[in-house]
Formats: C-alpha cells, structure tokens, sequence
C-alpha cells in the first residue's frame, strides 16, 4: 500500500470515526431509548388500575381558525393511560435538575447535590472500566472492585482515625482513605489480570465471578465480624467527620462535597494525559487495538495486562473510597450498581476519559431522577434500568444509525462509508483505526514494526 | 466416508486433551476425598461425603443444573456459528418471568413454558438482528440484553404484580407422578420399583443370615463382610441415589436430557449441524458453498434463544414464582452456563457433565447451609463462583470458533 493511499485510508477512518459522530450516536441512543421507554410506560400505564388517567391518548375534536369558522369531529379514538410519559421524563431529567427551566431555579438545590454526587462516583466507575476497555478488557468486576474498595476504606479508617486527630488528621485521613481504596480495589482487580495474562482465563466470566465472590464475602464480613452492635442493618459503625469530605457550597445532608467532584475531575484529565501522552498509556493502547504489535514493537503483554487491570480496579476502589468518605459515612452492605452503570458510562464515553463526565453526569441525571419519579409517579424505578439497557444496546449498533443517515443524506460522491470503522469500542477491535485516528506509528523497529497490512481481524479478541 | 475416518473422527469428538486430564485429576482427588471420608466419618470431610451420597443432593443438582444444561447449550449454537452471546442471563431472566406470568394468567403449565420459550426467542431475536443486520459489537450487546432483561423483568412484575417478586403459582409435576398416572405403563413402573425395593430387602436378609452364619469362621467372616459391604454399597448407590433421583425428578429434568441429546445430534451429525460449525470456523467457504452465513447465524442465535428459554421457563415454573430482587432468582446461572460450555468443550454432552459439577457444588452448598459445618453460611454461598474461577485458570485457553465475535460481510452485495 502506498503512503498517500494509506493516509487516505487514515483520513477516512478519522473522519468516519470522529468524536462528533460519536457524540451524535450517543444522543440518537438517548433519544430512542427515551423513545422506546415510553412505548414502555404506556404499556405499563394500561396494565395498572387508577381511578383517573393521567394521560390520554385521542385526537383533536375540532377543527378550524380561530375566530373564523369552527368544525366539530366526533371523537372516533380515545385511550387512558396510568402514567403519563412526558411528566416521568420531566421529573427524570429536570427533576434532577431541580428544574433548570423554572425561573426560581438554584443551582445549590439538594437535588443537584445528588445528581452530582452520583455523578462523581460514576465518573471513577466509567473511568476504571474505559482504561481496561482502552488496553482490550472488559473489566465487568469495576462493582466488585469498587465493593472491596469501600470496605477497605471503611475498616482501615476506623481503625487509624484514633490515632490522629484535630486538623491533622482532617487532611491526612481523606487522601489516606483514598489511597486505601484503591489499593484494595487495584488489588482485587490485578486477580483477574493474573488470571487472564498468566492463566488464559476470560476476563468476563471472572471478573463477574469475582463480584459475587466480593458481594458475598464483604456481607459475611460486615454482618459477623465487623458489625455496628448499634445497628439493625449489616453497616460498619460510623467514621470519624475529620475523615470525611468536607460538605463545600452544599449542605452536608446531600452526601457531597465539590472537593470529590474536583478530584474526580482531576482523574479524569491525569488519565487522559496517561494515555495519550506517556510510554505506559502508548503500551495500553496498543495493546488495546493490535496485541501482536504491541508485543512484537516490544511491549510486554503480559505486564501491560496486569499493570491495566490493576490501575482500572484502583480507579474501582477509588469509586468505593469516595462512596464511603462523601455518601455513606460508613459502610453498609448493598452498594448500588456503581459499576455496572460505569460499563455504560465508558460505553457511551467510547472509552475516551475525556467523554466520561458527560457521560458521567447524564447517568448522575438518571440516577438522582429516579427518586424524583418515584416521588412524582406510580412509574416503578426498575424503568431506569431498562432504559440503561436499551441505550447500550443502541450505542453498540452505530452501523444502524449510519443506515439510518444513509438512507436520508444519500452519500457524498461515493465516499466509501467503510463497514464498522467506528467502533463503538474506541477501536479496539480494528487493528489500525485508533494508530491511524491518532496520527502515530506504533514504536519500536524504527517506527515501522506494523508496517505489514495493519489490519488482522479480530486482533484484540484473543 | 470410511469406518476408519467414522472412527477417527467420533474419537475427536469425544478427546478433551488438557480438559481430560484436568477431569481425571478432579476425579482422582474426588475419591481420594470419599474414601477419606467414608474412614473418618465424624470430620467434616465426613459429613460432605454423606451429603454428597445422598438421594436428595443429587436430585437438587439435577434441578438445579436445568436452566445452566439448556442455556449452555443455547450458548453453543450461538458460538459455534460465530455469534458469542453472553446475553444467556438476559434470556433466563425474561423468560422465568414470562413463564410465570402466563401461567398465572391462563392456568395453563404448558402455555406458561411456551410463553417463556417465546420471551427469550423475541429478545434473542433482538440481539441477532442487532448484531448480524447491524453490526453491533457482540460483547457490548450481549451485555445489553442483560441489563435489558434485568430492568424489564422487575419492572414488568413491579408493574403487574406491585412488588418484584410475583405471586405463586403450581409447579410441574415429578416424572414419577406423570408416568404412575398412565394406565400400563405405570402399573409397570409400579412393579419395578417394588421389585427393586424388594431386592435390597432380599439383600439385607441374606446378607444378615450370612453373617450369622459365618460369624465364627475367621477368614470366611472377613470375606463375607467384604461381599456384604460392596452389595450394599452398590444397591445404596444405584437404588436409593440414582434411582431415588430420578424418579423424584421433575419432568423438566426428563426435557433437559432430551435437549442434551439432540443437541448433540443436531450438532454433530446433521446438515445443520454441519452448516453452524462452519459459519463459526470458516464462513468464507460456507459462502462459497452457497449457504447463507447471515441464516445459518439467524437460526444458531434463534436457537439459542428457544433453549434459554426453556431454562428459564423451567427455573421458575419449577419453584412456582419469579423473584426480581437484585440479581433476580437466576443471579448469575447464564455466565455459570457460559463457563459450562467452555469447560465442555462446545460439546452439549461435556456441558450437561460440567454443569453437573458446578450444580452439584451448588446443591452441596445449599444442603450445608441447613447442616452447620462450623462455616458460614455466606461463604458457603461462593463456593460455585469460586469453583468456576478455579476451573477457568485450570482449564485456560479455550479455543473459540475462529470466526467467533466477527461479523461477516457476503462478498456479494
């Protein structure tokens, strides 16, 4: 292949798969998931008893000018439904807003509080399951991760918050927290990576493993050797308020502290350096989108595994330290599914740490709505959780949206709309879309190591 | 084709290579564990071979190996045609709920089953136009017909039945029960087992009167002991275990036998059979030979979908009720299904063997929940998730279909 045909090759695939078309997508998936939800909320609203309905679905029964002729239409079509659509979508996306369109709006509302408290968490579960995403793994165990991680944080607190005190201890014991959590977390995450470099064992299957193992081990825990004797529930007894974050701007019933959000931010922009502009993030990447390569250019596949798994369970237990030192305050067992909401957050990210507070936010949105709906309406809150689902699933068809495109814009001059260049992976399974995309040679060799037909299907599935 | 090359290839069915050897392991140390147990009957290692010997374990891991044995070998079709389907979950799920649902609504056990089959089918036709029309990364959407399934299913009870778990309704009924009931057959079935009961009677008198009768013979004595105990043994195993189980078990048991069965023959020894494992390892020459891979890929997934939902149909109808908290009632038991598979080899039959061992482990943990072995109860509880991770490091690199996880595009469009 020639260098000018391969950069137009190169071009192409930038252009095709481009942040705004990925954007695009993800808002298309929004949209019709929305969509489909309230196909699912009408049905539903049909299914249930009420003594009114609170939507009805009928046509107009007249029609005409206003002040110039009339004409009136028998009602021919007029059905009831139980739940309304429009006001559960209200109540979920602006609810959670404490109504951002509404002129008495306040920005310090509790209910921001708690869509960006959701939010910061989820900012470490999304970015914990897109750096694995980035190095080829699908890191399904961010929950568990996240779960030892919270523990971790509760029980190693505890026992060294008596041992400093005053100021000092409000500045040392939250980093500490911190970094604890994601020891554990990092931890619990390098067992799959072992298993899965050094043993060959798909990393899906024990990753969720190992989240039932982590459920199941932290309940023994916390209900028989470390539980509150004060308490009815399965918790820890509470920790000290110099460990925990400070309540900044919000009140410190909400459970947040901006300081969290900050440093979930910070996160965010130190693992998007990591990966685009260090030696290390170069190894996951390649490894990520071209194994082969990547090992043949000199990296070692095995460590690069293990080093991301590691890095992705601590960026787990980070999201659980956060859990315990910003929300809880304790631990209690049945932590809400953090992680698994983080494998849409990266999803919908496409991977990249730069997507994932957007993504971040609108599952914060939709976490945080869930309890203003439940307020509102009848609408059971498990909604939301088909509403995740659907919006994977869309987000993981970007061909169907291109159909869709196609079918409406008729292509350009014949610009090869190349199948599945965009992926909805971040490129990991087209060997050079993400080298190309990012406009560099995969080192070693001189910089020509992969200067073979770059593209070997399935390359980073084995 | 030649006896030889009919030979050969049943003897490459049936090689399991580093997976054999890691089951003779399992076995040898399984022996060496019951006879530790059988000789020091007061430790722990004694109670668990008590209970794993007992009628009653082995009928609960027949119940509860059902949905894994009939997703697993959906998962097979699914994969053998190049289409990984970790959705399995998603499929148990929505089905065990519609199963439920049905029958509460027309009383009927059959509709019930028949309308869980036909929940699965739907999603599972969902996710095979997701990734074969569209070209959706499988994993991503296997994953989405899980949380899709996980939110629907409570959602849909939560709806209907105002709590997640939904009301209860009668259950099938024991092979036995079906089989007594029929007019020849079971004044048959009637005769055999009194008949085998009658024997063990027979075996215990003789052997009483053996006893009696040699009890003062040193060498004589010591001989007939053996005997006696061997006999025992043997009728306790084959009588009281397997017979006890498998006449106690549910018809459901009875389908999932079938299943494994034509599964096996499906895959290996017809057309269609032929024409999944080509479309899984080389759909360039399936193409060629003029078969369409998109098809065979609708029909593998389809498949997949009708068996699923016959697990799932299966899981709840047999305890009457869908629960939908947290994980919901089949937490987890579609990835152990997908571990079955790939510990089995793709082979139906090596996966109905492996899910045996992963339910047995899990009837085993259920038994020793209600004895107390000085352990807890919680940590009983992830003995499978455990055992699954131990095998998958043991067993390692499985190799997938060739073509799994790919799309394939027809060079003709």
């Amino acid at each position: 292949m020639s260098v000018r045909e391969r950069g137009r090759r190169a071009l192409e695939r930038l252009v095709a798969a481009s942040a705004v078309e990925r954007a695009l997508i993800s808002l298309a998936s929004l949209v019709l998931a929305v969509a489909i939800g309230t196909v699912i909320i009408l049905v539903a609203g049909r299914m249930t008893t009420c003594d009114a309905a609170a939507f009805v679905l009928t046509h107009p029964t007249s029609v005409g000018v206003p002040g110039l002729f009339r004409v009136g239409i028998p009602e021919l079509f007029r059905m009831g439904f139980c739940h309304d659509p429009v006001t559960v979508f209200d109540r979920l996306f602006l609810g959670a807003l404490a109504d951002p369109l509404s002129p008495g709006w306040d920005p310090l509302d509790g209910q921001i509080a708690v869509t960006l408290r959701e939010t910061t968490v989820l900012v470490f579960t999304g970015l914990s399951v897109a750096l694995a995403f980035r190095a080829g793994i699908f890191n399904i165990g961010t929950q568990g991760q996240m779960v030892v991680g919270a523990l971790a944080t509760a029980l190693v607190v505890l026992w060294v918050a008596p041992l400093v005190s005053g100021v000092v201890g409000a500045v040392l014991l939250v980093p500490f927290g911190l970094l604890v959590g994601a020891a554990f977390g990092g931890f619990y995450g390098a067992i799959p990576g072992a298993l899965k470099a050094y043993a060959d064992a798909n990393e899906v299957i024990t990753t969720i493993m190992l989240n039932f193992i982590a459920t199941g081990v932290v309940l023994f825990l916390v209900s028989e050797v470390f539980k509150d004797p004060a308490s009815q529930a399965n918790q820890t007894v509470p920790l000290p308020d110099d460990a925990l974050f400070p309540p900044v701007l919000f009140g410190g019933r909400f459970g947040f502290s901006v300081l969290a959000l900050v440093f979930a931010l910070a996160a965010v922009l130190a693992l998007a350096y990591l990966l685009s502009r260090t030696s290390f993030g170069y190894d996951i990447r390649t490894s990520g989108v071209q194994p082969q390569a990547a090992e043949y250019g000199g990296v070692d596949a095995r460590r690069t595994i293990v080093a991301s798994m590691t890095l992705s369970g601590a960026l787990g237990g980070l999201a659980g330290a956060v859990y315990v030192l910003m929300i809880l305050g304790n631990f209690e067992t049945g932590v809400p599914a953090y992680g698994f909401d983080g494998i849409t957050v990266a999803i919908l990210a496409g991977n990249n740490p730069l997507g994932v507070p957007f993504a971040a936010l609108l599952f914060g949105v939709l976490k945080s709505g869930t309890t203003v709906v439940q307020f509102a309406t009848d609408v059971p809150p498990q909604l939301v959780g088909v509403l995740r689902g659907l919006i994977i699933l869309f987000v993981a068809m970007p061909e169907f949206f291109r159909m869709l495109g196609r079918r409406v814009v008729p292509p350009e001059r014949g610009r090869p709309t190349e199948p599945g260049t965009a992926a909805t992976d971040g490129g990991r399974f087209r060997g050079d879309d993400a080298r190309s995309a990012d406009g560099e040679q995969v080192r070693g060799g001189g910089g020509d190591a992969v200067d073979g037909p770059g593209r070997d299907p399935g390359g980073g599935r084995e | 084709m030649s006896t030889l090359e009919r030979v050969r290839r049943r003897g490459a069915d049936l090689d399991l290579g580093r997976r054999g050897q890691a089951a003779v392991a399992s076995g040898v140390a399984f022996a060496a564990f019951t006879a530790l147990g059988l000789l020091f009957p007061g430790t722990i290692a004694g109670t668990l071979v008590d209970v794993i010997f007992s009628a009653g374990t082995l009928s609960s891991a027949l119940r509860l190996s059902v949905p894994i044995v009939l997703a697993a070998l959906g998962g097979i079709f699914a994969e053998k045609s190049g289409v990984i389907n970790i959705g399995l979950e998603g499929l148990l799920i929505i089905s065990a709920f519609g199963a439920i649902y049905a029958t509460d609504l027309t009383g009927n056990l059959w509709v019930g089953f028949g309308a869980g089959v036909v929940a699965s089918t739907l999603l599972a036709a969902l996710f095979a136009v997701v990734c074969i029309e569209f070209r959706a990364d499988q994993i991503i959407a296997g994953l989405a017909v899980w949380l899709i399934a996980l939110g629907l299913a409570p959602f849909a009870s939560q709806v209907i039945y105002g709590a997640p778990n939904t009301t209860s309704v009668r259950t099938p009924p024991s092979a036995a029960d079906v089989v007594l009931g029929l007019p020849v057959v079971g004044d048959v079935l009637r005769v055999l087992v009194s008949a085998a009961t009658g024997f063990g009677a027979a075996v215990v008198t003789v052997a009483t009167g053996l006893r009696n009768a040699t009890g003062g013979v040193p060498l004589a004595g010591l001989l007939v002991e053996a005997v006696v105990t061997v006999a025992g043994a043997v009728h306790y195993v084959v009588v009281v275990v397997l017979v006890g189980a498998l006449v106690e078990a549910n018809v459901v048991v009875y389908l999932t036998f079938l299943m494994v069965a034509l599964s096996w023959y499906g895959l290996y020894r017809t057309q269609f059979g032929r024409w999944v494992r080509a479309s899984g390892e080389n759909p360039r020459a399936l193409d060629t030979a003029g078969v369409d891979v998109s098809r065979v890929r609708y029909a593998a997934v389809l498949l997949s979908g009708v068996l699923s939902g016959m697990g799932g149909s299966a899981l709840s109808l047999t305890l009457g009720q869908f629960t939908g908290n947290g994980p919901t009632m089949v937490n987890g038991k579609g990835f152990i299904a997908i571990v079955a598979y790939l510990f089995g080899n793709y082979n139906p039959v090596g996966a109905f063997l492996s899910t045996l061992l992963f339910a047995g482990l899990d009837a085993l943990q259920i038994v020793l929940q209600l004895r107390d072995v000085g352990v807890p109860n919680q940590l009983i509880r992830v003995t499978p998730f455990v055992m699954v991770i131990v095998v998958l490091a043991l067993v390692g690199r499985t190799r997938i279909p060739s073509a799994a996880g790919e799309h394939y595009e027809s060079g003709e469009e």
